[in-house]
């Protein structure tokens, strides 16, 4: 979707601090020359096919649609891309733009994880220097993706100011661009921030949209009736959405309604009237805020979905009614992964498990004849622990202290040698 | 001509360089801020630039982030009353002036006609929103054109050539020069300068129609020196912050003493 000068209706725009300025032309400029360049359009699809996996398959859910007798169910499987989820899309156009800008590092923010080791899986493999930074709050959550970055050479950087989640992460990435830009690119994972880093990261989301459409008419002949998306920053409902904008195709994107509805409980920004306009983290859009005009606690079981902002390319399109709005609970999203583990075979990601939850409610109200298409966003491996604590999985803690005592044991054990 | 440009070339008569310090509203508490900048106004300081905290600060560094997110942790701070309490202060002090630094949201929540306004009625002649670019602030330009206040436009050492003698034609009080890439304070995010700090205001000079103010690695006395010829406001931000959480007012007047009054 082309904005208007990087704006998307009232949204979006390039609120940026002046020492920011000569780096975000650079981008601007660069990614206008670089899509539109055959060459470079090559090298990203032969890297999205040969290194992530696409295309990511059009599964059909038999179970599923007899389960709840109404619509048939589809699921667009991005859990199936290298990294497990659709961020990997980005970070491959991105890391790629970064080497044609002639750059030798990247920064991250990232919130579940997810982004962050996207980012220094494509670093390592394009050879680019890789700084992440994270809340000190999703280290803690979220240590099994903190350990593979590691692992895989980036530098992860807790940040323990503020909320210590996702959006002081971006505040801190921001930061370190302000010093590092003329050898460092940030990286940002969804569409979000200034111009064009919405406009350039739905560009290369929509590969998902593009595909479906295939997939659609080879499949079943005509495009799906309905798309459902989790919406978290926007970056997979940008991408599965945009190419269909112009058909006659309904979408659904669903929030976190995390605990409940009362501030600092939920990440709710474009429905029932929980956000506001402001203008922050360099864009206009809807955020979670005080009567003040202050930032507030987010909350949700995924924390992929656990941001004050959103994209501002969902918030205009919510804005005008081209795209519903909806939330899940956390209560709700569980039962949604879990039926989707025992009817499928298939392990969704919690920030996913909102896209189905969503969908599952429409889906016995719809006529047998439609058709959905849901965004499998991602895979739920990383979820392990918080899955089994949320379905109090009884056996899970004395695994843990099993597993605890063993590695300490073979810690002390290979004390000597090290 | 603008009336802050005016008090500074004035002021320019009798120093060679004017200061301009920096100070957190509400931290630790709004009564001590303002105790704060009370004390520092008796001991001669010239501006007072009071930041309006903002929960997502994104061009500071620790120390600044670390006072904002601590004055905003219990207590709920309104523009209305940030704006009250410096004007009382402002007209207790007539011979100095006092300017406001925020961040956007919580002024455009607050309303930028309204602030501009209320901002004219407390004599708070500059306004600085380090995340509204000049080309974002159409709205806020006319507003301040139509009240007599000056939006404060900031260039640093990477604007571009043109860029910068753009926005040195366009500032009325005061050009905010950015010393230094990075974020305000001794942080991990300080970048060096490609240029020398002279080259660089020589540059701006050249296109200025305003006084120059410099700020960001102002920490020493030879720093302040340095500006003396070249610059025509020191600004002083962390180093202050620093001094003040180190020792209270007491350290923090002995370190202003020694930049501006020995």
């Amino acid at each position: 979707m082309q904005s208007n000068n990087g704006y998307y209706g009232e949204f979006g725009g390039s609120y940026i601090p002046e020492i920011l300025y000569a780096s975000q032309q650079q981008i601007l400029h660069a990614f206008e020359e670089a899509k539109n360049d055959p060459t470079f359009i090559a090298e990203l699809k032969d890297t999205w096919q040969n290194y992530s996996g696409r295309p990511t398959p059009l599964t059909f859910c038999k179970n599923l649609t007899e389960h709840f007798g109404g619509a048939q169910i589809y699921l667009k499987r991005e859990d199936l891309n290298q990294s497990g989820a659709h961020k990997m899309n980005n970070v491959i156009g991105q890391a790629l733009l970064v080497k044609r800008m002639g750059k030798t590092r990247v920064i991250a923010e990232t919130g579940a994880g997810q982004h962050g080791v996207a980012t220094a899986l494509i670093a390592a493999r394009l050879g680019l220097e890789c700084t992440i930074y994270m809340g000190a709050k999703d280290v803690k959550r979220q240590y099994p993706n903190v350990f593979w970055m590691k692992q895989l050479g980036a530098t992860v950087v807790p940040v323990a100011e503020g909320s210590q989640t996702l959006r002081d992460a971006l505040d801190e990435a921001l930061r370190d661009w302000s010093s590092s830009h003329e050898n460092s690119h940030y990286l940002i994972g969804t569409t979000c921030g200034c111009a064009p880093f919405p406009e350039m990261v739905a560009f290369f989301q929509s590969v998902i949209g593009e595909e479906v459409k295939e997939q659609s008419m080879a499949q079943f002949g005509q495009y799906p009736d309905r798309l459902y998306a989790c919406v978290g920053g926007g970056s997979n409902a940008a991408g599965i959405f945009l190419p269909f904008l112009d058909e006659k195709v309904e979408m659904v994107g669903v929030e976190a309604g995390g605990k409940g509805l009362e501030l600092g409980q939920h990440s709710i920004r474009l429905s029932h009237g929980l956000g506001s306009k402001g203008i922050a983290q360099g864009f206009a859009t809807m955020f979670l805020q005080d009567e003040n005009g202050q930032l507030q606690d987010t909350h949700s079981i995924a924390a992929g979905l656990d941001y004050v902002g959103v994209s501002p390319i969902m918030a205009h399109l919510a804005q005008i009614g081209r795209i519903q709005m909806t939330y899940a609970m956390d209560d709700e999203v569980v039962d949604a992964c879990s039926l989707l583990l025992k009817k499928e075979g298939i392990i969704p990601a919690l920030e996913s498990s909102h896209a189905l939850a969503g969908a599952f409610k429409d889906a016995p109200n719809l006529p047998k004849e439609s058709r959905i298409v849901i965004n499998l966003s991602g895979r739920g491996d990383k979820d392990i622990f918080n899955v089994a604590k949320a379905m109090n999985d009884a056996t899970f803690p004395e695994f843990l202290e099993d597993y605890l005592a063993d590695y300490k044991e073979h810690l002390a054990d290979n004390q000597g040698e090290a | 001509m603008s009336k802050l440009a005016n008090y500074i070339a004035e002021k320019r008569q009798q120093k060679p360089i004017l200061s301009m310090t920096h100070v957190v509203y509400g931290y630790p508490t709004v009564q001590e801020s303002l105790d704060w900048m009370a004390t520092l106004l008796e001991a001669g300081a010239d501006f007072i630039e009071v930041q309006f905290p903002f929960s997502d600060p994104v061009a500071d560094g620790p120390t600044i982030v670390a006072a904002c997110h601590g004055a905003l942790h219990d207590q709920k701070l309104t523009v209305e009353q940030c704006l009250t309490d410096i004007g009382k202060l402002g007209r207790d002090f007539p011979n100095s002036r006092i300017a406001l630094m925020s961040y956007l949201n919580p002024m455009y929540i607050y309303g930028l006609e309204k602030l501009v306004k209320r901002c004219a009625e407390e004599n708070i002649l500059g306004l600085i929103l380090p995340d509204l670019p000049y080309e974002q602030a159409g709205e806020l330009r006319a507003y301040c054109d139509g009240n007599g206040i000056d939006p404060v436009w900031l260039v640093t050492p990477v604007t571009p050539k043109d860029r910068l003698a753009f926005l040195a034609s366009e500032a009325r009080g005061f050009l905010y020069c950015v010393a230094r890439s990075g974020v305000t304070g001794n942080s991990k995010h300080n970048g060096g300068t490609q240029q020398s700090l002279d080259e660089y205001l020589a540059e701006i000079n050249s296109h200025a129609n305003a006084p120059i103010g410099v700020g960001f690695g102002i920490r020493e006395k030879a720093h302040v020196d340095a500006l003396k010829g070249k610059a025509d406001v020191a600004i002083i931000g962390s180093a202050l912050l620093d001094a003040y959480n180190k020792g209270g007012k007491e350290e923090g007047l002995k370190l202003f003493n020694s930049l501006f009054n020995s």
